[in-house]
């Protein structure tokens, strides 16, 4: 809705207008009494006399389009195009649809009827309605201001052409489409792809040896540039011996900047053949300007027909467009001047008359100053010239304008004595303007602009008693920026209050600039504390002592063997910063980038380390191999037992027997359940009574449904029936044959009351830590005879092995070293791992971490050891740790801070800047993203990162990633579906070293930022 | 996007739609493999894990004037961080609900996911989004056939459109399963046609926090 404000297109038929009415509509239906916008109009207009007056034209309105009726009116696909030929004013369907919200809006009344159904919304509206809001309801009216405030034309505007290509203009897109065949429908997004870079944006660059077809589309509107204005049979003189030749001006807009082109009819027409073309001399004639570097345009009338010279910044003019007869010129100019905002303007503006459209500004000698003509002369019988200059408020605009705009008043008028104390005020005035940091929000209404800059009531007073007379004043109709008002100040024509006027004005505007000033400052702090905590504020070179490009290399490190204790640990990490490390040493120096060994440790200091990390190893192993041959053994006897009990059906027959006649209520908080599992669990008496805790545990159950082996259910089931069993359940026992034992009784219960809805005593992993903390007295004691398992913790770790072995089984099979021996190694370490910590368990993605380590290291213990370390830092990526949103949030501050165009992008296609197509980046370290051997290399950089330039490095190589495709996201205007899908299809095709290099100089470039203070 | 659009072409006649089709269950029960088999015509043993969501694009040429496009997400079954899922569903139309015939408990958890999903999208007119349970791996069933009745009738009370044996590895019912799906979104497609493709109408939609928090899965 915002965006349909904001945007400043006129044309009355734009789909921007009828999206506005829509959502206006849908805002004013919402929770109405009556349930129709008609009655509410209706209704409001025996109050109010705006409404009644608009009740009128709707009512007009209709009883048109009543009389037309019987004239087809297109519905189908192409019913924009069906709708320009018709010269009458016919409302389109949407027009109709929305007559009652769009007629009030052309009247520009909206804001008041809505203002007025807010003041009074009790009357028409439920409480709970949006208009009934006290904070809502005024919004909307006050949003609403804005558009009122525009001129609605049928005149060609920039967005006229958007929606309306001329019949012409239809015809030659046919023609150049229609030789690819149909490329692209309307409705259809342009696939994706890296193709698309490369053929766009290349018309200007090679263009001859491009096909002269592409050249000519780019003149059309397109994903990337808007095309503002279109003209055919502009005749260019392009040299002096030469004739006038028509040719196509067009007017296009791209991101950041407008572009003339005027194309000589020749290459338009394609009447040339290609190999024509490309030598055809007519390229050398065309004419491709870009506005930024215009400063000037003069206009000169010569028997009706006009003429358009563009002078640049260096003062050289352009060759001169000649305009066919008619409005034409003024209506490019109107199409440039809309072009040219929010940044730019034209000085003097173009008028807007009511019923007119835009017309030229008049200037007239007048005895005492320069000053406006009220009086309406059509501008076609005045033989004049116009010089018109383009200036860009709030920027840095070099002195030639100034002087340009001295020129250009003696060019149009005579000089008179006052004339030049004009000069000099407009000029101070325009120097003040340009000094201005910030451009503040631009307010379309004039009255609304003024109170929000707070200017004096004197001035306010004026600019409203100025108003009130009815004139034209520019910045009244045109309101386009605040810094129309010293430019409109002259204007007047009293001079007494001018002096004064001049001195308040002069306050205000050294004011403003001052807030301007500091608002700008809080925003350079602001950045300052939010991006300072991302990166260390000391920036280490990349070529002091030496160049760090080359990595740490073999040699290096030799040296650094022989010399540990003073070899600089700064250093070697600077390498690997700049450059990574050399594969041949990446097996000895990972223990040390991990923190497995220290750097400056002695040989002997590291065999004590690894003696150490043995013994733990083989400690672990021994403890879990224990209780995996228990968790196998029960996994073995409940599959047979399954199958000696319901040997008639399938094991999914016995759940499908057990959840059929399920409560569906029941199941309702699938996962909220922690809680209730929690007080099941503690709560050992309550599981004695089966009636006093049935809903409970079914809940219960249903919060762990992946705990797996059908052992585990047995052993649910029987709990809940059984007594005997509580003893297996809430106890621990001492070895395999009991367990054997309270089996048998799980299963014999099962069979008795197979339909019956069962408490499971499996819980999600997460619960066990406090269950396991208890138990960890007995772990330590463990031998493997002796050791004790609940049932909790067996339960767990065949869930964990489960995962762990589906999960190792398919980890990189198509890499080289992941042959069936190494996966076994693979999956020691992780299981020994995921054994210390059962409270997080395996999550999917471990093994993506661990196996790149495997690879470089080959050693089951070295590997434990580093996995451990790693794991440090990346644990808290996985779901229970709460590192995933703070990468978000990080991201989300950083790209709106260094790309905030994209930001904008992502917030408005569908808003996907909580960032989640970054989440498998951060959960692995990109090590899906790229190919193994960029792996090592990154993940070096990102360990090294964290002692030379920030510990949230992964967050710079994040947004080197979403930097180094920005165009094509910005060109494609990705929405989260799009840029997901684009990642996942880049992945392993990205350049890292680019990506690395990109993402450096991010971090360097945040560190510049707070460091500039 | 998802729910269908016309085909913007000048041949009113001809319809293409784009559908987003989920496919969720737990994990290893062959998600990724039954997208392969569809999409690919292919089966592996070492599909890796799937972190996050991965996609697939099926184009079927329904019948003479439909072109059906299922953009298949393919979602990581052991995937609990926050809001993500939830943003994963949006508007999708269809789902895929696969277990593995050789493990009961992810059978289990088919009625976990449905309700999830069920909590975190709907179509437009407010009903459930149709899903279609798929037990996986009927290659490898070791014993029996299932009891058909009693899987039609825990899809009744289980809100599933239907059900198929499914195994990737052999191509059984994947074709089948996915038409199946397909004719269901057809269905509801053509009870409300303009729900989506209304531009002039946008639909006022004042609490989209409120109903997030509600149901927000640990």
């Amino acid at each position: 809705m915002e965006e349909a404000v904001t945007r400043k297109f006129v044309h009355e038929d734009s789909s921007h207008i009828i999206a506005l009415c829509g959502v206006v509509e849908a805002c004013l239906l919402h929770m109405l009494k009556r349930r129709a916008v008609a009655a509410l109009f209706t209704k409001v207009g025996k109050t109010c006399a705006i409404a009644g007056d608009v009740c009128r034209k709707v009512q007009e309105l209709q009883q048109q389009v009543e009389s037309r009726k019987n004239q087809p009116n297109g519905q189908e696909p192409l019913k924009r195009q069906g709708s320009t030929t018709s010269k009458t004013p016919v409302l389109t369907p949407q027009a109709i649809k929305h007559i009652w919200v769009r007629t009030a809006l052309i009247e520009k009344v909206l804001d008041k009827i809505v203002q007025y159904i807010v003041d009074n919304c009790s009357k028409y509206y439920e409480k709970e309605a949006l208009l009934a809001d006290p904070v809502c309801g005024p919004i909307l009216a006050s949003l609403l201001v804005g558009p009122c405030a525009l001129e609605y034309t049928k005149l060609k505007t920039a967005d006229h052409y958007w929606t309306d290509p001329s019949a012409d203009e239809l015809v030659q897109r046919h023609r150049i489409h229609g030789a690819h065949g149909r490329q692209d429908s309307p409705s259809k997004r342009p696939a994706l792809g890296i193709r698309k870079r490369h053929s766009s944006g290349s018309a200007s660059e090679d263009r001859f040896a491009a096909s002269a077809r592409e050249y000519v589309e780019s003149l059309h509107q397109n994903s990337r540039t808007h095309l503002l204005y279109g003209k055919n049979n502009v005749l260019v003189q392009p040299k002096d011996d030469l004739e006038a030749i028509p040719g196509y001006l067009s007017l296009h807009q791209s991101a950041d900047n407008l572009t003339l082109k005027w194309t000589p009819n020749q290459l338009m027409n394609g009447t040339l053949g290609d190999s024509e073309l490309e030598k055809s001399v007519y390229w050398d004639y065309a004419l491709i300007v870009p506005l930024s570097q215009i400063v000037c345009i003069h206009c000169h009338q010569q028997q009706s027909r006009w003429t358009l010279v563009l002078v640049s910044q260096d003062g050289t003019q352009r060759p001169p467009l000649h305009f066919p007869q008619g409005g034409h010129l003024l209506a490019f100019l109107s199409c440039l001047e809309n072009g040219l905002l929010p940044r730019g303007q034209l000085e003097p503006p173009l008028w807007s008359q009511q019923g007119k459209g835009k017309v030229f500004p008049k200037l007239r000698k007048r005895n005492s100053n320069k000053s406006v003509d009220l009086e309406e002369m059509p501008a076609e019988d005045t033989s004049t010239d116009y010089v018109f200059r383009i200036i860009y408020p709030g920027h840095k605009h070099d002195n030639i304008t100034i002087n340009y705009h001295h020129l250009a008043a003696s060019r149009s008028t005579s000089v008179d004595d006052d004339e030049e104390e004009e000069d000099k005020l407009h000029a101070m005035l325009s120097m003040i303007c340009s000094r201005n940091l910030t451009a503040p929000n631009r307010m379309k209404d004039t009255s609304e602009m003024i109170e929000m800059q707070g200017f004096g009531a004197n001035l306010l007073s004026w600019q409203l008693e100025h108003c009130s007379q009815g004139s034209s004043c520019i910045s009244c109709s045109m309101g386009s920026s605040p810094y129309d008002i010293p430019s409109c100040c002259t204007c007047i024509h009293d001079r007494t209050p001018l002096k004064m006027l001049c001195e308040s004005m002069k306050r205000q505007i050294i004011s403003r600039a001052f807030y301007g000033w500091l608002a700008h400052c809080r925003h350079l702090s602001t950045v300052r504390t939010h991006l300072s905590a991302l990166v260390n504020h000391s920036i280490v070179p990349p070529d002091r002592p030496a160049c760090a490009a080359a990595g740490l290399t073999k040699e290096l490190w030799s040296k650094y063997q022989k010399d540990r204790k003073n070899y600089k640990e700064l250093e070697l990490l600077r390498r690997v910063y700049y450059g990574g490390v050399q594969h041949e040493i990446r097996k000895e120096v990972w223990p040390f980038l991990l923190g497995h060994y220290k750097f400056g440790m002695a040989k002997k200091e590291m065999d004590q380390v690894d003696a150490d990390i043995a013994l733990r190893y083989q400690k672990v192993m021994a403890e879990w191999k224990a209780c995996e041959v228990i968790v196998k053994q029960r996994e073995k006897e409940s599959h047979s037992a399954t199958l000696a009990k319901f040997s008639s059906g399938s094991s999914i027959d016995s759940h499908v027997q057990r959840l059929i006649h399920r409560d569906s209520t029941i199941s309702n908080d699938v996962f909220v359940s922690v809680d209730d599992t929690d007080s099941v669990e503690q709560d050992p008496k309550g599981q004695e009574d089966p009636a006093l805790t049935a809903p409970a545990p079914a809940a219960a159950e249903f919060d762990s449904p992946d705990s797996g082996l059908p052992s585990s259910r047995n052993y649910s089931v029987a709990s809940g029936i059984l007594s005997s069993i509580d003893d297996g359940q809430s106890g621990s026992f001492e070895d395999g044959a009991e367990e054997e034992g309270s089996a048998e009784g799980g299963r014999s219960g099962q069979r008795a009351q197979p339909g019956l809805l069962q408490p499971q005593d499996s819980v999600p992993e997460e619960q066990l830590g406090s269950q396991l903390g208890s138990q960890d007295y007995l772990l330590d004691v463990a031998s493997v005879c002796t050791a004790s398992y609940t049932i909790e913790l067996l339960d767990t770790v065949a869930l964990n092995l489960h995962r762990i072995d589906k999960d190792v089984q398919r980890c990189d099979r198509n890499y080289w070293y992941f042959t069936a021996e190494n996966l076994e190694k693979l999956r020691n370490v992780m299981c020994s791992y995921v054994w210390e910590h059962l409270e997080v368990g395996y999550v999917q993605g471990m093994c993506d971490l661990l196996a790149p380590l495997m690879v470089i290291l080959d050693n089951d213990q070295l590997a434990y050891s580093c996995f451990s370390h790693l794991m440090k830092r990346m644990s808290q990526n996985f779901p229970n740790g709460g590192a995933m949103d703070t990468h978000f949030a990080n991201m989300r501050s950083l790209i709106q801070i260094l790309d905030s165009e994209l930001f904008e992008l992502m917030h408005q296609n569908g808003d996907y800047t909580h960032f989640y197509f970054c989440y498998r980046w951060f959960l692995l370290d990109f090590k899906r993203e790229l190919l193994y051997e960029d792996v090592f290399t990154v993940w070096e950089v990102i360990w090294a990162a964290k002692h030379i330039s920030s510990e949230h490095f992964v967050l710079f190589i994040a947004l080197a990633l979403v930097e180094v495709y920005r165009e094509i996201i910005r060109d494609n205007n990705m929405d989260f579906t799009d840029i997901i899908k684009f990642f996942n299809e880049m992945a392993e095709h990205h350049d890292a070293a680019e990506i690395l290099r990109i993402a450096r100089d991010l971090v360097y470039k945040v560190q510049t930022l707070i460091e500039n203070k | 996007m998802a729910g269908g659009e016309g085909a913007g072409s000048g041949v009113p006649e001809c319809r293409e739609h784009l559908f987003k089709v989920l496919v969720i269950g737990e994990l290893g029960v062959g998600k990724t493999s039954i997208i392969k088999r569809y999409v690919h015509q292919l089966f592996s043993q070492h599909y890796r894990a799937t972190i996050g969501v991965d996609f697939a694009l099926k184009v079927i040429n329904w019948d003479s004037k439909t072109l059906v496009r299922l953009q298949l997400w393919d979602i990581a079954g052991q995937e609990r961080f926050g809001n993500m899922t939830r943003v994963y569903y949006k508007e999708a139309v269809g789902a895929f609900v696969v277990f593995d015939v050789t493990r009961g408990s992810t059978f289990e958890a088919v009625s976990k996911w449905k309700h999830d999903l069920d909590s975190k999208v709907l179509l437009p007119n407010g009903s459930p989004i149709p899903a279609v349970l798929l037990a996986n791996k009927c290659d490898q069933k070791k014993d029996g056939s299932q009891n058909p009745s009693q899987m039609d009738q825990f899809c009744r009370e289980g809100g599933f459109v239907g059900w198929f044996e499914t195994s990737a590895k052999d191509n059984i019912n994947i074709d089948e399963a996915a038409r199946f799906l397909v004719e269901n979104i057809l269905a509801n497609y053509k009870t409300f046609p303009n729900e989506e493709n209304d531009v002039g109408k946008p639909k006022l939609d004042l609490d989209p926090l409120k109903a997030e928090s509600k149901s927000q899965c640990c």
